[in-house]
């Protein structure tokens, strides 16, 4: 075990490491192509004042989650009847494997032709990018309950449906959640990533300030976009110890 | 020699007419890697009202799937289990409870609710279940401990909670599979001499697996000592130690005779 001085110091230390390496290399490359902290700092509290950073922010979050809840309500349940069912895996895992592996910038001409470029786009695309991570972990989290908990639900006459109540989804859980978890950092990446491609939203203003040279402002749009994903991360995470205090997330994080 | 004698003595409480539970002529294979292996090759085995049988055997002998399947919660391929003169075979319940190898707690419940679980199933209220649950958690000596966590408690704690939950439901046949066998020494004879406390005050009719001699013939009324794969009877031996029981039985010259002589027909089977 290291101290705690240390454990605190080391990341402080690393963290200063690169602002100090970022501040050179920003004075030396100039603002245009990147900009140093220092004036990111100054920056970054001129797009909080002027507000529309947080305002495009707001709406791009709610078309997010629209998607996001879609792929929970959609994958949860897909991926605990593959993994309960030979037959469900044999049909569904082919598709799932082969969609969890396409880039989803890929998939963003195809669906723009298919659902042009307004909300149901935005809403398919972060659907798309979160849901097979949300299944696979559901999926993987089904096929790793111990058949002996199962078996002592049988011992005790129960019936397949209080199988499901008391055994199988309350030790599905922790992988519901970390399942959540992963899918909504793709969701958050698939929402700027779809926003860019059709100009809309806070993906317009990533796209303005690199249009314009703005490396300032870039930054501190994509510093927002870091906090806003560790931020959800940590919600669902805080979530699952407070309604799971049973179970340590960290065991199934991976 | 001991064995003689001890089989001349008459079970303390064997009593006439129908046994409680018949095994009759179970057969069981297992498919692995396309082999069938046979585990278990018309067995039978007769338990009397109230008797504490021990199932004693090597690893691999079929003991515990013998028990399973009396539980109901593992097929067979052939044979009937019969208890108090029916059929039960393939089903589950009928005043049956379980304790499990490896205690098999519900991690997401508290100590009432794995308690509570099988009363849960049965459809009996919150109310009364909670009450009962209470009553045998005391029982095992958990007060205090209600609404913890099974992460949170011991290994020697947490198959008292294994115990409680078969109990919870009033089995009229308690079954234990191996129940202490991934407890350390002393927790495993602290929890032998509970159970025989607990028995005393609960009789029921109980089913034993165990590979360990000393806790066969500490516990048991009856020795059903089984040969390695396919499962058989190998000796059935009555165990004639007076009841209550206490540690000091084990040094007496006549339980040291009888740990050497089933020691003895263990080793006959052995293939190492």
């Amino acid at each position: 075990m290291m101290p705690a001085l240390q454990r605190l110091a080391l990341p402080v230390l690393g963290f200063a490491v690169l602002l100090i390496a970022w501040e050179i290399a920003g004075r030396i490359a100039g603002p245009a192509l990147l900009a140093p902290p220092s004036s990111v700092a100054v920056e970054y509290v001129g797009l909080l004042r002027q507000g529309e950073m947080l305002r495009e922010l707001g709406v791009s979050l709610r078309q997010m989650a629209v998607g996001f809840i879609a792929a929970c309500v959609i994958g949860m349940p897909l991926g605990a009847v593959m993994g309960r069912s030979a037959v469900a895996d044999a049909i569904f895992r082919p598709w799932v494997s082969m969609f969890v592996v396409t880039s989803t910038a890929a998939l963003i001409p195809l669906f723009i032709l298919f659902l042009g470029t307004g909300l149901m786009l935005r809403v398919t695309i972060v659907f798309l990018a979160s849901v097979w991570y949300i299944t696979l972990t559901t999926y993987n989290g089904a096929r790793g309950i111990s058949p002996q908990q199962i078996a002592v639900a049988r011992s005790f006459s129960a019936s397949p449906l209080q199988i499901f109540w008391k055994v199988i989804l309350p030790a599905l859980y922790p992988y519901l959640l970390t399942g959540a978890r992963i899918g909504i950092v793709h969701a958050i990446r698939a929402m700027v990533l779809a926003e860019m491609f059709v100009i809309i939203g806070y993906g317009a203003l990533m796209h303005r300030s690199g249009l314009s040279l703005d490396t300032g402002q870039l930054l501190g749009l994509l510093i927002t976009l870091m906090i806003v994903s560790l931020f959800f991360n940590w919600v669902l995470g805080a979530a699952g110890r407070w309604l799971a205090p049973w179970y340590d997330l960290q065991r199934v994080t991976a | 020699m001991s064995i003689a004698r001890a089989k001349s003595v008459p079970a303390p409480r064997q009593t006439h007419g129908a046994p409680k539970l018949e095994a009759r002529g179970i057969t069981k294979f297992y498919t692995r890697d396309g082999n069938r292996l046979l585990v278990l090759q018309d067995f039978s085995l007769s338990v009397a009202e109230l008797e504490f049988l021990v199932l004693l055997g090597p690893s691999g002998c079929g003991k515990s799937t013998l028990l399973r399947i009396i539980d109901g919660i593992e097929p067979c391929d052939a044979g009937q289990i019969i208890l108090d003169g029916k059929d039960v075979t393939g089903t589950t319940g009928a005043g049956r409870g379980m304790v499990f190898q490896g205690f098999e707690l519900f991690p997401w419940r508290t100590v009432m609710g794995n308690v509570a679980f099988g009363l849960e199933v049965a459809g009996v209220g919150s109310k009364e279940r909670m009450d009962i649950a209470r009553e045998y958690v005391n029982l095992v000596g958990l007060n205090g401990f209600e609404n913890s966590y099974p992460h949170e408690l011991s290994g020697g704690m947490q198959q008292r909670v294994g115990i409680a939950r078969a109990l919870a439901i009033n089995p009229t046949i308690l079954m234990m599979d191996e129940p202490y066998g991934a407890l350390d020494v002393q927790t495993r004879e602290l929890l032998q001499d509970e159970l025989l406390n607990i028995w005393e005050k609960q009789r029921k009719t109980v089913v034993f697996v165990t590979h360990s001699i000393e806790e066969a013939l500490y516990l048991a009324d009856r020795i059903v000592v089984m040969s390695p794969r396919p499962g058989r009877i190998e000796q059935v031996i009555e165990v004639p130690f007076a009841r209550p029981r206490s540690d000091e039985i084990k040094s007496t010259p006549e339980f040291l005779d009888l740990r050497r002589d089933i020691w003895q027909s263990l080793k006959k089977g052995a293939r190492v």
